[in-house]
């Protein structure tokens, strides 16, 4: 490649799309008369197999050393521009797009000359920003095969044992002794009346007898540092510290249980929780006249928002299980909105109701009042108080967020919501993913889900974790931080405790402390260049200079 | 979905790419106005780049403010990429704003030369070690602490960035001075309209760091010039 700059510039129609609205044959002239450009082509449509091919021949027989396609949007078509000029030869990364259609034509579409005009500037300046695009290599790093699964509840087990059966090798962490989590105190599971305990047992036996699974009960995680495909995880089990390498961590460490003390007269004897009614169905000592159900009992109020989404199935469950057991005992729901969703809790809500549930609506405003054996609600249609006979009262209550998720939130890198669950990396995109790569979630740690769909995302989030173990290697976009003057890095630190994914580390160099960038990690997103004092890092494909050529071509005048 | 065609955009990955000094440079180039925008909090990309971003156009902003540019030349939004009209009507309510003040030196407290050359001195605070060390200390004084576990809240961190961009100004600006031949206080005084008491200070900063020396004396007046280390090593 010689030293010279010789840059191609593709000026798309997009069929009538932007040569309806603006003036592309101008846009191609003025692209002409630009610095650096060698060669200028007007395409029908440059994403086409001709335009395609276009781009190629000019890059080949005009020796292009830059490409700009002025066009739709990066969002959908730069990896395609990329590849063809890799095609052909030319590095990807010595590729720019100009935006022309989203930024210009589709809305400047009654101002032609002034959008054309925009249009040009646009040109102008993503040529500018060409000129001094460098040649970058995509970066790639192996992976650790192995995979540490954080809690041992249903979520975790099925995870754990997802991944074992793919082949890999699993650390699943449990801070408790036994394995089971949340199961171990439910009695049977609804709709389909599963034994809550013996199918946490017998997951339990699997994960035990996996010869791929490396059980690690009654142990914290202390911590992880890394990136995926290398995170170092400690770990600690009485005062013992252990490490181990694994290349993605899943996230199952569920959500505990509220304790509604202080709410409806709770005293765990005539005032209970949902968990301790199936408490006592499986001990078999569960008697009652009349049972007054109150849903929502510390949840969708003012200090916790939310809906918890499964008490309202728990509550159908366990009024349908009293009804067949004790057909003489009166249940009442007393509920604000009732969450049944899906066609077997439709069905089991409808079941309730067949066997004699009675179910009432009360307010938040004027919620039930408990006294001594009966429950006070103000009718919603017929608009006075109800007295209702209640020799037992069971409340709702909601999952909270569990007590480490702060913690394990610091330690991975990744978000919580507002309600200190964890955050997904995109709702619809990334559903079972962090935003920090490697990271994958699943059950009751997201939100409060019930056994089924715990179970289908810890499934989905093995197989998200799989795909990185399974390729074994790791590709990352270049577009990523440099150290670009040694000598100027004082090693300050600065940029690194910014640094959103822990990419920046310091290290001791022939020529004292300095940053070190890690690749693999960072996401480019620019945080420590934009903060280096001594301007010493910058961003590939972004960097200080760039950004000022498209700056200055921005404000000098297209006359 | 239509707005001005007044408005250009550079794509950068994140706010939180967003150097104070790009702002400062693009109205030295000429721009009337710029805008930030990116991702809600809690909703970034890059998980906390945002906040940074909101960080380094606050300090830019205050900075240029400071130096005579109308603040609301200089603006930070939010939106999602889903959130269409809502770009549409941020761009148009500033594209209306920037009509009303008008173009750069005309709705400020400075006209065009003198302008300018301000925020020339502000683009050189923004780029030096002082402010930019502050800045990329907010989060971490705001939330942690400092080193003694003392907390500070966001509106203390504006306050002590507001004072350091003061002393950074006057400072750069009197090197400027310096550069430009032997002066006084006095003189320095009148040009940069601070109290000589201020302008001594700085200037006798200036000398024990080694960037000013003395020059002679003019009545009875000392004159400053910029030393001949600095002048050797530029």
């Amino acid at each position: 490649m010689s030293d010279q700059i010789r840059i191609g510039v593709f000026v798309c129609d997009c069929g009538s799309n932007i040569a309806g609205y603006v003036d592309v044959k101008a846009l191609a002239e003025y692209a002409k008369t630009l610095p650096n450009v060698v060669y200028v082509k007007e395409n029908l449509y440059t994403c086409s197999e001709s335009g395609i091919n276009e781009i190629k021949a000019a890059i080949r027989e005009q020796s292009l050393n830059r490409v700009v396609v002025a066009s739709c949007t990066p969002r959908t078509h730069e990896p395609l521009f990329r590849g063809t000029c890799e095609e052909a030869g030319l590095n990807p990364y010595l590729f720019e797009m100009v935006n022309i259609r989203d930024q210009c034509s589709w809305v400047h579409m009654q101002e032609r000359e002034s959008g054309t005009n925009k249009a040009k500037d646009l040109i102008r300046m993503g040529v500018a920003k060409a000129a001094l695009l460098e040649p970058q290599e995509s970066i790639k790093s192996e992976m650790d095969p192995n995979a540490l699964v954080m809690g041992g509840g249903i979520s975790g087990m099925t995870a754990a044992l997802a991944l074992a059966n793919r082949g890999y090798q699993v650390y699943l962490v449990e801070k408790q002794a036994q394995l089971g989590g949340l199961l171990l105190q439910l009695d049977t599971l609804g709709p389909s009346g599963v034994d809550a305990a013996a199918f946490a047992a017998s997951q339990a036996e699997l994960v035990r007898n996996h010869p791929r699974i490396r059980l690690m009960t009654s142990t914290q995680v202390k911590d992880i540092s890394g990136y995926i495909g290398h995170f170092k995880v400690t770990t600690a089990s009485d005062g013992k510290e252990e490490q181990f390498g694994v290349g993605v961590v899943i996230v199952a460490t569920g959500a505990q249980i509220l304790k509604p003390h202080g709410l409806f007269g709770y005293d765990g004897e005539r005032v209970i929780t949902q968990l301790e009614l199936e408490a006592r169905f499986k001990r078999g000592t569960f008697s009652a006249g009349n049972v007054v159900m109150i849903q929502c009992a510390g949840a969708r109020i003012e200090e916790r928002k939310y809906c918890s989404r499964i008490c309202c199935m728990v509550a159908l469950k366990n009024a349908i299980q009293i009804k067949e057991t004790h057909p003489g005992t009166g249940v009442r729901v007393l509920y604000r909105d009732i969450q049944a969703y899906g066609t077997e809790n439709e069905e089991m809500y409808r079941r309730a109701r067949e066997l004699g549930v009675i179910f009432i609506n009360y307010d938040v405003n004027v919620p039930p009042k408990v006294h001594g054996e009966k429950v006070t609600v103000t009718h919603q249609l017929l608009g006075r108080e109800l007295d209702l006979p209640a020799d037992l009262v069971v409340l709702s209550t909601p999952l909270i967020a569990g007590e480490d998720n702060e913690a394990i939130s610091k330690l991975l890198r990744v978000s919580l919501d507002e309600n200190k669950f964890f955050l997904e990396g995109h709702v619809k995109l990334k559903p079972l993913d962090f935003a920090t790569d490697g990271v994958y979630l699943c059950g009751n740690a997201h939100y409060p889900a019930t056994v089924r769909e715990a179970i289908s995302q810890a499934l989905g989030a093995a197989s998200r974790a799989s795909i990185p173990l399974a390729k074994g290697v790791m590709t990352v976009e270049p577009i990523v931080s440099t150290l670009v003057d040694e000598d100027a890095c004082r090693g300050c630190g600065l940029c690194v405790a910014l640094c959103p994914y822990g990419a920046l580390e310091i290290v001791r160099t022939e020529k004292g402390r300095k940053v070190r960038v890690i690749p693999v990690a960072c996401k480019g997103c620019g945080v420590c260049a934009a903060t280096c004092y001594q301007h010493a890092l910058s961003i590939n494909s972004y960097t200080d200079r760039q950004i000022a050529e498209q700056i200055s071509a921005c404000l000098e005048s297209s006359g | 979905m239509q707005y001005t065609t007044d408005a250009r955009i550079i794509r950068i990955m994140c706010t939180g790419r967003v150097d104070p000094t790009m702002i400062s440079d693009a109205f030295l180039k000429g721009a009337d106005g710029v805008m930030v925008v990116g991702c809600h909090f809690g909703d970034c990309h890059y998980i906390t780049g945002n906040y940074q971003g909101k960080i380094k156009v606050g300090i830019a902003a205050r900075a240029l403010d400071y130096v005579g540019l109308n603040p609301k030349r200089v603006f930070f939004g939010q939106c999602s990429s889903a959130e269409g009209e809502r770009f549409v009507k941020m761009v148009t309510d500033f594209d209306k704003d920037i009509r009303e003040i008008g173009p750069l030196g005309t709705g400020d407290r400075l006209p065009p030369p003198q302008l300018h050359e301000k925020i020339e001195v502000a683009h050189t605070a923004l780029a030096k070690e002082k402010i930019r060390w502050v800045v990329g200390k907010f989060t971490e004084f705001t939330t942690k602490g400092n080193k003694y576990g003392e907390r500070f809240t966001e509106h203390e961190m504006w306050r002590t960035l507001d004072t350091i961009v003061m002393d950074e100004v006057a400072t750069y600006e009197i090197m400027r001075e310096l550069n430009r031949g032997p002066v006084s206080v006095k003189t320095l005084s009148s040009r940069l309209k601070l109290p000589s008491a201020h302008v001594l200070k700085y200037v006798l900063a200036l000398q024990r760091r080694g960037f000013a020396e003395l020059a002679g004396i003019e009545g009875t007046s000392p004159l400053y010039r910029i030393a001949r280390q600095q002048v050797d090593a530029a």
